[in-house]
């Protein structure tokens, strides 16, 4: 077990440097450049922009340098935000995101879970309808919608929240409302999925057969095999979650990673862009690695050679 | 046991499937809203233009008429900021929508279900590598992809079969749409990652019990096993996993839309509708309302129908 | 089943009830103003910014909303004028202009200091003009100072030629002689010297020197073209540009003196851009790029840094060393770099934020926002909307195609329609240079009758459908009804597109103008929506076919800010159209020192390019932002750039603002009172030249 923790933790030094290397090809293959804005620039000044960034040296020697320092855990300066080190942005907006997602999914894992057994163990009652219907809805309705209708109710027609911005608990309320409906609605359905699929399986058969009450039945060994599903999902949607969600972010302008990601991509600010990713594709490896090891802890029957 | 069943009478098995389906109310309610739905986006704009002129790129000559107008018997369900029928738009952008949704649901399952189920059975190193490039391919931005899949395969230099489908299914041979077809492949591209974990993880619980170990010691094929007695256990999970698939995709696709990578104004898709008409929830809530409606309703009935399915598919349900 | 579906409708009704009521609270608890309108008590404003600020270092910001926050840290030579934007003293007391136009000469302060304390002294702004332009510091905004000598010879890097006996090569040496071999440069030598006659001035009011590159590759790649110039620099010396070399000078401490290659009216209003504003040397040499970090940076401006959280707020207080601190009426201020418009609405509703920069009120609102006349700004901006034409490619290339596309769009529906865009069909946006457009009138219709059409025909193209039908067929592609409507079944439509980068409004002119296009013409041009850093190469390497979507914000408050895009070769109106005649138009006019007559050229200048219709303009953009009735002394500018030691927040309700309309004429005492204090020094400069000159 434990050289297997091993084996996996340090695969991911080179599979973060191969993301980084497709990530930086496929930035160099994308059209547009940093620095170009509406206003066509002079050539001259273009030529004193990509000197500047070692832009007029040959690919590979950039991608050299560029490898060298993601080796070092460098990534430089953002090419946007002048004099900004990269590592100083991430771990500047990553609390941002980081609390609210964190918040968010604790709040979808309570809210799920419990909804997801419930429409489990009664099935096709009006339990289940009601909390599949729930889950559904928080499915169908879109985030960029939510977070707007719960602004609308709650920031300007109670005045109970503010709108926007970041700030106190009050500022947190509904932006984490908005960020865990959909996460609740895939962690309910997912545990009633996976609960009704174990609880028909011959081991659950087994330990009722020797007698065991209901609710040990349900929560030592039902539960315990049922939420795998969930566990699979609940690895990338962390690591995910952790790095911020957009849409929310600007709904509610907070200044978390997510929004800086995509803004990175759209801007072609490779260093940032690089950085992020580095950090995300590490931040999903252990968040994987930690669901495939639970996998043994909630399931006997997996194993791993 | 199940598998025996299905070996040796499989063709009834989907007969009592359907007879099992078509006793559950709500899922007999999801499969006639979905038949409705796929035949009104299909030929509901056809209809509406012959009945009423109305499409969903007309802005009205009329300057007076180029406002947003609350519904009426005219315009059932109210007209957008440029004047165009909303009814019109809803149907058409159900086309992109939908299709954006079974496109890349079809993707995740077929490719996210086979390479899961592979790499969970196979395990060991294979099952190492496989998943790490699931990893990878979570961690390069998506945005990234697309937007490079837009510029190195879109404009003129759209493949012929692109073109070829978006004049077919599109219902105009217009650049516009070949990106929504570009779309659905860079959606679809992402989508499986998760199903493909999920399966595995399901195949890793089941790979060892008994159904398993006795099919392989009767000499049944490694993909024999994998697709005729492990993927069939792991459905329920799956068509779960689809059904939620559908509506993250389409606001994947809004969300696209939103930063221009993804439906080509004047078409619109149900999420683009809705994140405009958010917009003006306070102003115009028609905008909203319609579009989130009808998205609403055929993402319920597509969950019921699903849930309907898994059901059917599983004898063993009714026990419970 | 009737029931039930009385029932299913019967909730939908409620929900459009609840829906509707949410609009009704929107407005109605407050009729007069929207939202909470409650003034902040700590005296310290808080503004919604627009986008994350790049950088904090002046020449380094390239946008708008940037330029806003560099105005309250920042000063230059001259700030703007609250309601024109015309220049008003900064720093400097005082200017004059010399006698041929080329040479500025800035009185500075004595008491202008750092927020450090340190004093700024001409010295500092050599130092900031020099550093713009360093390659090193790789400014985008370098290109606004090119009209100064040597200026952009040094930031493109290029070399003086010197031969053996220490003498440079000019300029003039290549020009081929004109008749009685007499050239225009000698005669700028001996024009008389302004100001102190210092060895530096002799060598800049000199004439011109000739340079080439200093790139080995890119030199001898240019000499192999042209033999006349090999042959002149061979054997010859070759000295790179240095910042020392450039048309700035300290004549003393707090006299400045600005060179320029010709006459550029308009320059002493671009000096209040942020690109020569005034930084810190001492600072900038001590921590090279990390200056501009909260723990490190020194301004200039009536603000100075006190909190940045990138993405949330950045706060400037009031810097006590600022010279005319009593004047500044804020503690402070909070930038809020937000670019949602329903979050910055929502905020501005709420309360939680006291303006918003320009373009934030989404069309839609438009109608709900207008009643509020204390609050809702729409005044024409120094920015217009166009379409640009791909003149290279064919079908377009043809003007009669261009002129038809032209012609078969309703500008006034349009107008109607976005609601922020004012028709247009010139190049030069309407109602912001009012003295330009008087003489503009006049020009067009003189010139118009010469060539048999009148103003009334020019002014006809604001929508002409029947005459672009005929255009159309004219070119060979003819126009024959079909049903309700028209058709034109020969055009290529899949040769053209209409290519826009991604926004809302965008995307709903881009429709519209499809629709009239379509009714119009019976051509159903593609729309072809990209994300913006997709878009720009294509529309900078005019890579587009057919239509493109551009806008243009002036850079200062004169029409050559707008003809100027379609100057050189190398252009940036990315049409792929330049012509020498309308080059030596515009050379010929900013030559000229009258402004009458100077007007009168690049009037007719614009009537040359508008006729070759290289573009389809759409409209004026307006300002359409808000801001609460207790702001005072801020207002709807073309540029909605302002000058914060003017503004104040006014406690006492009675003197709100009324209506945002009429604010821009109404008096208010106390901004007129702080400007007449402000110009008097410039004033009385300018009545002692009067007098002299008598």
């Amino acid at each position: 077990m434990l050289s297997f923790i091993l084996r996996r933790l340090l695969i991911i030094i080179p599979m973060a440097l191969l993301v980084v290397t497709l990530t930086w090809g496929l930035i160099r293959i994308a059209p547009g450049n940093f620095y170009s804005s509406e206003k066509k620039l002079p050539p001259a000044i273009e030529e004193n922009i990509r000197k500047k960034y070692g832009l007029d040296k040959p690919w590979y020697q950039q991608y050299g340098i560029m490898i060298f320092n993601v080796v070092k855990l460098d990534f430089g300066n953002s090419l946007k935000y002048q004099g900004q080190s990269v590592n100083e942005i991430i771990g500047r907006h990553l609390p941002y995101s980081a609390t609210i997602g964190i918040l968010a999914y604790l709040l979808a894992l309570v809210v799920g879970l419990s909804a997801g057994i419930i429409a489990a163990l009664k099935q096709n009652s009006i339990w289940d309808y009601g909390s599949m219907a729930l889950a559904m809805l928080g499915l169908s309705v879109p985030n960029f919608v939510f977070g707007p209708i719960l602004v609308l109710f709650f920031a300007l027609g109670l005045y109970w929240f503010p709108p926007a911005r970041w700030g106190g608990f009050g500022n947190v309320v509904l932006p984490v409302i908005t960020l865990s409906a959909i996460y609740a609605a895939y962690i309910a359905r997912l545990t009633r999925a996976g609960m009704l699929e174990v609880m028909r399986s011959d081991y659950i058969r087994t330990a009722r057969a020797k007698g065991l009450d209901e609710k040990t039945v349900l929560i030592k060994h039902a539960l315990r095999g049922g939420i795998i599903p969930v566990v699979s999902f609940t690895g990338p949607a962390l690591a995910g979650l952790l790095a911020g969600t957009v849409v929310v972010e600007r709904v509610f302008a907070i200044p978390g990673l997510g929004n800086i990601f995509i803004q990175s991509v759209l801007n072609r600010d490779e260093p940032l862009t690089l950085g992020i990713v580095a950090f995300l594709s590490i931040l999903i490896m252990i968040f994987n690695l930690a669901v495939d090891i639970s996998y043994g802890f909630l399931d006997p029957r997996i194993r791993y050679e | 046991m199940a598998n025996e069943v299905e070996i040796v009478k499989g063709a009834s098995l989907w007969q009592d499937a359907w007879k099992r389906l078509l006793k559950n109310k709500l899922a007999v309610f999801g499969l006639v809203v979905m038949a409705i739905m796929a035949f009104a986006v299909i030929f509901g704009p056809m209809i509406l233009y012959w009945a009423t002129g109305f499409t969903a790129d007309g802005i009205p000559e009329n300057g007076d008429l180029i406002k947003s107008f609350p519904p009426s018997l005219l315009h059932p369900m109210g007209t957008d900021e440029a004047g165009r029928d909303l009814l019109a738009r809803v149907l058409q952008g159900g086309r992109i929508s939908l299709m954006v949704g079974v496109i890349s649901t079809f993707v995740s399952l077929i490719v996210g279900v086979s390479y899961g189920a592979i790499a969970g059975y196979i395990g060991g190193k294979i099952d190492n590598v496989m998943m790490r490039i699931v990893d990878m391919i979570y961690a390069i931005p998506y945005i990234l992809i697309v937007i490079v899949l837009l510029s190195v395969f879109g404009g003129q230099n759209t493949p012929g079969w692109i073109q070829y489908l978006s004049e077919t299914f599109g219902g105009a041979g217009n650049q516009g749409l070949s990106q929504i077809f570009l779309l659905f492949f860079a959606l679809g591209l992402v989508s499986w990652l998760t199903m493909a974990r999920v399966v595995r993880g399901q195949v890793l619980s089941l790979k060892n019990q008994e159904f398993v170990l006795a099919a392989k010691a009767t000499g049944v094929s490694t993909f024999g096993i994998i697709f005729r007695h492990l993927v069939p256990n792991t459905l329920g999970p799956v068509i779960v996993y689809a059904t939620l698939t559908v509506p993250s995709v389409m606001l994947t696709e809004a969300f696209l839309s939103y930063l221009g990578l993804g439906v080509q104004a004047p078409f619109a898709s149900w999420g683009s509708l809705a994140s405009d008409g958010v917009k003006n929830i306070a102003i115009f809530p028609w905008q909203l309302l319609f579009p989130g409606l009808t998205m609403a309703l055929t993402l319920f009935s597509l969950n019921f129908l699903g849930d309907g399915i898994r059901d059917a598919l599983d004898p063993q349900t009714r026990k419970f | 089943m009737a029931e039930s579906r009385f029932g299913r409708s019967k909730i939908l009704f409620t929900f459009i009830v609840l829906c509707s009521l949410s609009a009704g609270c929107l407005t109605s608890a407050n009729s007069r103003y929207f939202g909470e309108t409650t003034p902040p008590k700590d005296n310290i404003l808080r503004y919604v910014s627009g986008g994350e600020i790049e950088s904090l270092d002046p020449p380094v910001t390239n946008s708008q909303p940037d330029a806003r926050i560099m105005f309250a840290l920042y000063e230059g030579l001259v700030e703007i004028h609250p309601k024109t934007l015309e220049p008003i003293p900064g720093i400097a007391e005082s200017w004059e202009t010399g006698p041929d136009g080329t040479q500025y000469l800035f009185h500075l302060r004595k008491n202008a200091k750092f927020s450090n304390g340190d004093p700024i002294t001409a010295k500092d702004f050599v130092y900031s003009f020099r550093r713009g332009f360093s390659p090193a510091l790789a400014s985008r905004n370098a290109y606004l100072g090119y009209y100064i000598k040597y200026s952009e010879a040094y930031n493109s890097d290029r070399s003086f030629v010197k031969d053996k006996s220490g003498n440079f090569l000019l300029k003039a040496d290549l020009e081929p002689k004109k008749d009685g071999g007499q050239v225009t440069e000698p005669a700028a030598a001996q024009s008389t010297g302004f100001g102190a006659d210092t060895e530096f001035n002799k060598y800049i009011k000199g004439p011109e020197r000739l340079t080439v590159p200093s790139d080995k590759k890119e030199r001898d790649a240019l000499l192999a073209k042209d033999a006349k110039l090999s042959a002149a620099v061979q054997g010859k010396e070759f000295v790179p540009v240095k910042p020392e070399d450039i048309g700035v000078e300290a004549i003393d401490d707090y006299t400045f003196r600005l060179t320029l290659y010709q006459p550029a009216p308009f320059f002493l209003g671009l000096l209040s851009h942020q690109y020569f504003r005034v930084v810190p040397e001492k600072v900038i040499e001590k921590y090279g790029d990390q200056w501009t970090r909260t723990e490190n940076i020194v301004t200039s401006g009536p603000f100075k840094l006190a909190v940045h959280r990138p993405y949330d707020v950045l706060k400037v207080v009031r810097d006590p060393n600022y010279w005319d601190a009593a004047n500044v009426k804020l503690d402070g201020i909070e930038f809020y770099p937000l670019d949602e418009a329903t979050t910055m609405m929502n905020l501005y509703k709420a309360g939680s934020v006291d303006a918003l920069y320009n373009h934030t009120v989404p069309a839609a609102w438009f109608d709900e926002i207008k009643q509020f006349t204390a609050e809702y700004s729409l005044q024409p901006e120094v920015a217009d909307e166009f379409y640009v034409i791909n003149v290279k490619r064919p079908p377009m290339d043809n003007v009669k195609v261009r002129k038809a596309f032209a012609l078969a769009i309703d500008r006034v529906s349009l107008a109607k329609f976005r609601k922020t865009l004012k028709p247009l069909v010139d190049m030069t946006p309407e109602g912001i240079f009012p003295k330009y457009e008087e003489v503009r009138e006049k020009v067009y219709s003189e010139e118009l009758k010469k060539q048999g059409s009148s103003l009334e025909e020019w002014k006809a193209r604001i929508f002409e459908p029947e005459k672009a039908r005929k255009l159309l067929t004219e070119a060979g592609f003819p126009v024959t009804p079909s049903g309700d409507g028209f058709a034109c079944p020969s055009f290529p439509v899949d040769k053209v597109n209409i290519t826009y980068n991604t926004a809302e409004s965008n995307k709903a002119v881009a429709e519209f103008i499809q629709a009239q296009w379509k009714q119009n013409l019976g051509i159903t041009v593609p729309l072809k929506n990209m994300e913006f850093r997709t878009y720009l190469p294509l529309l900078n390497k005019v890579d587009y076919d057919g239509f493109a979507r551009k806008g243009w914000v002036g850079d200062y408050m004169d029409p050559y800010t707008f003809l100027s895009l379609y100057y050189s070769e190398n252009n940036e109106g990315s049409t792929g159209w330049w012509d020498p005649k309308f080059d030596k138009m515009l050379d010929d006019a900013n030559k000229t020192v009258d402004t009458q007559k100077r007007f009168e050229m690049l009037a007719k200048a614009e009537l040359y390019v508008m006729q070759q219709q290289i573009i389809i303009p759409l409209g004026t953009n307006t300002t359409s932002w808000m801001k609460k009735p207790y702001v005072k002394g801020m207002y709807p500018n073309p540029g909605t750039l302002f000058p914060w030691k003017f503004v104040y927040i006014e406690p006492d309700p009675s003197k709100w603002t009324t209506d945002m309309d009429t604010i821009m004429k109404d008096d208010d005492p106390v901004v007129t009172a702080q400007l007449a204090q402000l110009t008097a020094s410039q004033d009385a400069m300018e009545r002692s030249k009067a007098t002299k000159a008598e």
